[in-house]
């Protein structure tokens, strides 16, 4: 008998793999990594700002289906194709954030990796801590 | 085969982290030849690790597989998604895969993080 639940939800890009997009468990939210595909079409977006802008969407909208708001984050793992692209991401990724007045910023990794799924510019997982 | 500087795991309340496996033999520490031989390996390490904490496969709640080249993503995946119970039973793990250098040459490597005890239900999971 396992006690993790998945959170269902229709608003990400359709599962290509062996994952549930996200798992709460006790008061911990696991979100499987996000990139810009469309949850529409399951296509990348253009370029690497409109990936970005895409992907946080993503995590919006995983988080809004597991009854979390962006303040709830913890820890991130930010992963690029090229580490240049680092500063751009990051510059969207900050204005995405509530103010560090409302919430602290989260923990973060970021790192380069030698190559993203689906040939991806950028990928982003979440750890949530469930509000309550 | 652990370094000094290795845990096998930590648990923190009902959850466990696992130290990133590899297909290293744990005795030896000599790496099986090839990604399939490599991946039954790990998975197998993997349980060995769980039962000792009192956790199952489960029980894991998210996964991070690196591959040493992206297009072994699919040979992994294929024995990853066997070893992991029926998702009608189960939900499947919440998961995170790249490609990295490994070390040891490893092909593929896991990190793991599990439930270990009774964590609450939430049967009113929001379900949009």
């Amino acid at each position: 008998m396992s006690e993790k639940r998945k959170i269902a939800t229709t608003a990400i890009p359709p599962g290509t793999g062996t994952y549930t997009p996200a798992i709460r468990a006790g008061g911990f939210v696991f979100l499987t990594a996000q990139t810009g595909r469309s949850p529409e079409t399951g296509q990348l977006a253009e370029g690497l700002e409109g990936q970005t802008r895409a992907m946080l969407e993503n995590i919006d909208r995983l988080l809004s289906a597991s009854g979390c708001s962006r303040k709830d984050i913890v820890q991130v793992t930010l992963l690029l194709a090229d580490i240049v692209d680092f500063k751009a991401v990051d510059q969207l990724y900050v204005e995405w954030l509530p103010d560090r007045g409302e919430a602290p910023y989260p923990t973060r990794t970021a790192f380069q990796a030698a190559a993203l799924p689906a040939g991806a510019r950028v990928m982003m997982d979440v750890v949530v801590l469930f509000p309550g | 085969m652990l370094s000094p500087t290795n845990t096998e795991a930590t648990r923190f309340g009902d959850l466990l982290f696992l130290e990133a496996q590899t297909g290293h033999d744990p005795a030896t520490g000599v790496l099986p030849d090839g990604v399939e031989a490599q991946t039954h390996a790990l998975v197998a390490k993997i349980d060995a690790i769980l039962d000792r904490f009192g956790s199952t496969k489960a029980d894991i709640l998210m996964v991070t597989l690196v591959f040493a080249d992206i297009r072994l993503f699919k040979a992994v995946d294929v024995i990853y998604a066997a070893w992991l119970p029926p998702r009608e039973e189960v939900p499947l793990p919440a998961c995170t895969a790249y490609a990295a250098a490994l070390p040891g040459g490893a092909l593929v490597q896991a990190e793991v993080i599990a439930a270990v005890a009774s964590i609450p239900t939430h049967p009113e999971e929001p379900n949009r």
